[in-house]
C-alpha cells in the first residue's frame, strides 16, 4: 500500500507511534551517554516531550490544526536539550503545515525544512554533531528528489538520518572519545521509524506519559563535600506580562545574549507571550530573578544536574539489554595503555586508581591464561601496552600474548612481585619521553623495591638455617626465607627487621583477605613506632595467600 | 600619598604588614557554609588545629570577596587622597579580581585625581609573598609607584615557587592545578611537585616517592634555577609539617652560606587548595620554569 496524502488524524497517529517507538528504545538512546555530561536521560527526556503533544493530537481531521496543537502541547512538556529542540522540530513542521487540510509528500517536505529553520534559531550557539544536524541532514538530502508515497519518503529520510547519525563523532570529539553518536539523533531516528510505521494503517492507542511521578534522585549523590561541578539544568515557561514588559517589542535576542552570559547549553525560543528556556547554570536564583522583570513562571524545574546523572530513571518499557552497534564507534587509541595482573578487590582498585586501564584478575594461586591478557591488551586501546605481570609465573604467558597482539606495540616490564608493580606503575610518567624512555625508566625503578610476604607454611622444612613449621607463619623475599613464627604479627615485624626496614623511605603494606582489621591496626602501630623516619602506609589489599605484602622502597 | 596594599592569601602575617606598611584584605574560606575571614575573625592563625582539621576530612571552599568589600578597603584612602598600589595572588587563580575591577573603576570615577596601581605576584602563599616583601622593601626606601612597577615588570617573573603535596584530594576538590594524571590520590606515598609558571597557574610537573625524594627534588630546582638567591629571601611554607620543612631548610642551609630563610605557615585560604603536609620553597630565580 502507498500513502499520498496524509490528513490530520493520520498525523496524529504518526506521533503517537512516534512515541511509542521511542518508549520502546529509549533506554537504549539514555545509555548513549557522554561521560562526564551529565546527559544520560536524553531518551526520557525525548519521550516525555513528543508524548505529551502526541497525547493531546486527537480531535480533527485537519492537518494543519493537529501539528499545531501538537507542537503547542510539545512546548509544554518539553524537558532537556534534545527535548526542547525536538519540540521546536514539531512547532517549524506546524508553521508549514499551517491551515492545511492534508499533505503530500511535496507539502510535507517543505513543513519539514520550516523544522530546520525553527529549530535551528532556538538554540543560540547551534552545534553540529547533534540532532540538529541529523534532522537537518536528512531534510536537504530527502527534499533532493521527489518521491510520491510518504513509504519511499520515509524510507528516504531515516535512510539519510542514519547516516548522518554515523558523522555525528566526527563532528563532535566528545562523542568520539565516549566512542557513541549523538543520543538526540539516535532518539529522532526512532521517532521517524515508528511514524513512518503508523503509515500502514494501523490504529495506536494513546500514548501515555508513564507518569514518571516525583522522579527520585539519590540524594547521597550530592553530599556536604561535593562540589558544583556541572550546576542546575534549569527550565521554565515565562509568560511575558503587559504590566511588566513591551510585550511586542521584547528583545528575545538580547535575551538570549544575556543567557549566555550567565549560563550554558541555551535553548530559548518565544511561542505567542511564552518564553520557553532551557539553561545550564551554577546560580539558578540569579536567573530567575532577572527574568521575573518581564513577567511570571508558567512552570519551573530546576535539577542539580549531579544528581540527575546518578538518578534512577523511570523504567523504561525496555532495559537497554542490546547496545546497537550502529550507536558505537571506535574510540580514538590513546598513545600509552597500563595492563596489569592482581588478586584481590584491594589491590586491584590501588591499581586502578594509579592509571591502570585495565586490572586482569590472577596471580600465585590463578595464573591468567595468554588470552586473558590479549583481551586486556586490546582493550587497553592504546598504541603502547605497558604491561606488568606482577608474578614470575606470568611473565612467560604474558610475553606469548604480545606475541599474538598485532596492532599493538606490547612492552612487557617483568615485575615478578605486586611491590614490583606498584612501585612502577605509582612512578608511571608519560612527560619523560617515547615508548623506548619509559621501558627504560620503569626497568630501573623495579631494581629498587624489596617486596616481603608473610604467608603460611605449607609443610615442614628447613631453609638457610631456619627450622619451618607447617602452619607457622613465614615471612620471605622471592625464594629466600628470613624468618618463621607462630605468631603471625611476629612475622611481620621481625622480617622488617630483618630486611632493615628503617632504611628505606616507604613501607607499604598491603593487608590480606584473612587479617582481621583489630590485627592489622596493631601492626600499623607497631610498624610505625619501630620506623620513625619511614613512611608506613597500611592498605587493604585483600589479597589471597599472602597475608602480608610488604613493599619497601 | 602612596598606600600599598595586599592580601591574606600572600601568607604576610598582620605583623609582619605593619613592619612594611601593608594595608591587607582578608580572603576568605568557609567550612561548612560558615565563613571566615583570617586576620579579621581571628588573631593569630592555629596552623596546627586548622590541618588537623582538613586531616580529619573536612574540605573547605574558599570565595570571591564582593565589590563592596573592595570599595569598602580602598574608599577611604581615595577618600583622603592618597593612592593605591595592590601587590595581590595571582589573578590566573580566581574570579575575585573581576568584582575588585568593577568596584575600582566605579570609585576612579567617584575619584577621578586618584590613582590605582597593581603588581600581580602570579603567585599564591610564599610564591607571592617573596615579591610582597621585596616591594614592601622598595616602599620603605621611599620608592614611587612607577620605580615599584619597574622594577615588578621584570622581577616578578624571577621569583620561583615549587612545593610537594601529600594529598591530592584538595587540588582535586579546588580544580586549580593542571596536568594532574590518574585518578590517584591519597596515602600511597607518592608526592606530586607542582609550581606555578610565568601566567600564574598552578602546574603539576611530575612526581616523587616519600619525602625523602620529595624535597631532594626542591632543593634540586633551587639548585638549578637559582640566581643570586643569598642576597634575597628564601621562603619555606608548609601546611603543619614543621618537621619536613625543618629538614627542607636544614639541607638549603648546608648547600648554602649565609642563607636568610623564612619559615611561615600556609595561610588557610590558599591551604584550602593543597591541603595538610605540602611544604614548598620560594627564591630568587634565573626564570620560573625550568
Amino acid at each position: 500500500m502507498r500513502t499520498l496524502i496524509i490528513d490530520g488524524k493520520k498525523y496524529s497517529d504518526m506521533l503517537r507511534a512516534g512515541a511509542q517507538n521511542l518508549n520502546a528504545n529509549r533506554a537504549v538512546v539514555n545509555d548513549l551517554n557522554v561521560f562526564p555530561i551529565p546527559d544520560g536521560d536524553t531518551g526520557d527526556n525525548m519521550y516525555m516531550t513528543i508524548s505529551s503533544g502526541a497525547n493531546k493530537s486527537g480531535g480533527s481531521d485537519l492537518l494543519g490544526d493537529v501539528a499545531a496543537v501538537s507542537a503547542r502541547e510539545m512546548l509544554l512538556g518539553a524537558r532537556g536539550n534534545s527535548g526542547v529542540i525536538l519540540s521546536r522540530i514539531f512547532s517549524g513542521i506546524a508553521k508549514g503545515l499551517s491551515g492545511v487540510k492534508e499533505a503530500d509528500t511535496r507539502v510535507f517536505s517543505k513543513a519539514l525544512r520550516s523544522g530546520v529553520k525553527e529549530a535551528y534559531s532556538a538554540v543560540s550557539v547551534p552545534v553540529e554533531g547533534t540532532i540538529l544536524t541529523v534532522y537537518r541532514e536528512a531534510v536537504e538530502s530527502t527534499s533532493e528528489h521527489s518521491v510520491e508515497s510518504f513509504e519511499e519518503f520515509f524510507d528516504s529520510f531515516i535512510r539519510e538520518a542514519r547516516e548522518s547519525l554515523k558523522r555525528t563523532p566526527d563532528l563532535l570529539d566528545v562523542l568520539k572519545e565516549a566512542g557513541v553518536v549523538d543520543s538526540g539523533g539516535a532518539g529522532f531516528i526512532y521517532i521517524a521509524e515508528g511514524m513512518k510505521a503508523a503509515l500502514s494503517g494501523i490504529e495506536f492507542e494513546d500514548i501515555h506519559v508513564s507518569e514518571s511521578g516525583p522522579r527520585k534522585p539519590d540524594l547521597n549523590a550530592f553530599t556536604e563535600d561535593s562540589v558544583l561541578e556541572f550546576g542546575y539544568c534549569t527550565e521554565f515557561l515565562l509568560r511575558l506580562q503587559k504590566s511588566k514588559t513591551d510585550i511586542d517589542n521584547f528583545d528575545l535576542d538580547n535575551f538570549i545574549k544575556w543567557l549566555n552570559s550567565v549560563g550554558d547549553s541555551v535553548v530559548a525560543f518565544r511561542e505567542g507571550t511564552i518564553i520557553k528556556v532551557h539553561v545550564h547554570t551554577k546560580t539558578p536564583g540569579n536567573i530567575l530573578n532577572h527574568c521575573q522583570l518581564y513577567g511570571e513562571f508558567l512552570t519551573t524545574k530546576i535539577e542539580n544536574m549531579t544528581l540527575q546523572h546518578n538518578e534512577t530513571h523511570p523504567k523504561p518499557a525496555k532495559e537497554a539489554a542490546e547496545k546497537p552497534e550502529e550507536f558505537y564507534v571506535e574510540k580514538p587509541k590513546k598513545d600509552f595503555g597500563i595492563v596489569s595482573v592482581a588478586a584481590g578487590e584491594g589491590i586491584r582498585e590501588i591499581f586502578s586508581s594509579l592509571g591502570c586501564d585495565v586490572v586482569v584478575d590472577g596471580g600465585q594461586s590463578m595464573n591468567p591464561s595468554a588470552e586473558d591478557l590479549l583481551d586486556a591488551y586490546e582493550k587497553a586501546n592504546a598504541h603502547t601496552v605497558f604491561v606488568f605481570p606482577n608474578n614470575s609465573n606470568i611473565v612467560l604467558t604474558a610475553m606469548q600474548a604480545a606475541s599474538l597482539c598485532e596492532d599493538t606495540d606490547v612492552r612487557i616490564i617483568k615485575t615478578k612481585t605486586i611491590g614490583e608493580g606498584y612501585s612502577a606503575i605509582s612512578m608511571f610518567d608519560t612527560t619523560i619521553g617515547g615508548a623506548d624512555e619509559i621501558e627504560a625508566n620503569l626497568n630501573e625503578i623495579i631494581s629498587d623495591v624489596v617486596t616481603g610476604m608473610v604467608s603460611r607454611a605449607s609443610r615442614d622444612t628447613e631453609y638457610n638455617g631456619i627450622e619451618v613449621r607447617k602452619d607457622d607463619y613465614i615471612g620471605f623475599v622471592d625464594d629466600t626465607i628470613y624468618i618463621d613464627e607462630e605468631e603471625r604479627k611476629e612475622a611481620v615485624t621481625g622480617l622488617c627487621e630483618k630486611l632493615n626496614a628503617g632504611d628505606f623511605d616507604i613501607m607499604l603494606v598491603l593487608v590480606g583477605d584473612s587479617v582481621s582489621k583489630e590485627e592489622s591496626e596493631s601492626v600499623y602501630a607497631k610498624l610505625k613506632d619501630a620506623y620513625k623516619r619511614t613512611e608506613v602506609i597500611l592498605l587493604d589489599g585483600g589479597q589471597p595467600v599472602y597475608d602480608y605484602i610488604i613493599i619497601l622502597e | 600619598m602612596l598606600v600599598i596594599f595586599t592580601d591574606t592569601d600572600t601568607d604576610l602575617t598582620p605583623k609582619k604588614a605593619k613592619e612594611f606598611g601593608y594595608h591587607m584584605i582578608s580572603m576568605p574560606y568557609s567550612i561548612d557554609s560558615e565563613t571566615t575571614y583570617p586576620y579579621e575573625d581571628f588573631e593569630e592563625f592555629d596552623a596546627h588545629a586548622f590541618y588537623d582539621k582538613l586531616r580529619s576530612g573536612v574540605l573547605p571552599n574558599t570565595s570571591a570577596i564582593a565589590e563592596q568589600n573592595y570599595k569598602d578597603y580602598f574608599e577611604p584612602y581615595f577618600a583622603q587622597g592618597d593612592d593605591i598600589l595592590y601587590v595581590h595572588f595571582s589573578r590566573a587563580m580566581t574570579a575575585t579580581f573581576e568584582n575588585m575591577d568593577k568596584a575600582v573603576a566605579e570609585l576612579l570615577e567617584k575619584y577621578p585625581e586618584r590613582k590605582f596601581y597593581t603588581v600581580d605576584t602570579k603567585g599564591i602563599t610564599i610564591g607571592s609573598l617573596n615579591i610582597v616583601e621585596e616591594i614592601g622593601d622598595l616602599y620603605q626606601q621611599g620608592k614611587t609607584a612607577e620605580e615599584i612597577l619597574e622594577w615588578a615588570k621584570t622581577e616578578v617573573d624571577k621569583f620561583a615557587v615549587y612545593f610537594f603535596a601529600d594529598d591530592l584530594k584538595f587540588f582535586r576538590h579546588s580544580g586549580r592545578v593542571s596536568g594532574l594524571a590518574g585518578t590517584m590520590g591519597t596515602l600511597l606515598g607518592i608526592r606530586p611537585i607542582i609550581y606555578m609558571d610565568e601566567n600564574g597557574k598552578m602546574v603539576s610537573i611530575g612526581k616523587e616517592k616519600g619525602k625523602a625524594k620529595a624535597i631532594a627534588r626542591l632543593v634540586s630546582y633551587v639548585e638549578e634555577l637559582g640566581e643570586d638567591i643569598e642576597s634575597h629571601r628564601v621562603i619555606v611554607a608548609h601546611t603543619d609539617a614543621l618537621e619536613l620543612a625543618q629538614e627542607l631548610v636544614s639541607i638549603l642551609n648546608e648547600k648554602y652560606q649565609g642563607l636568610n630563610i623564612e619559615l611561615v605557615d600556609v595561610n588557610p585560604t590558599a591551604g584550602s587548595h593543597c591541603g595538610p603536609n605540602t611544604v614548598g620553597v620560594s627564591f630568587h630565580a634565573k626564570r620560573r620554569t625550568l
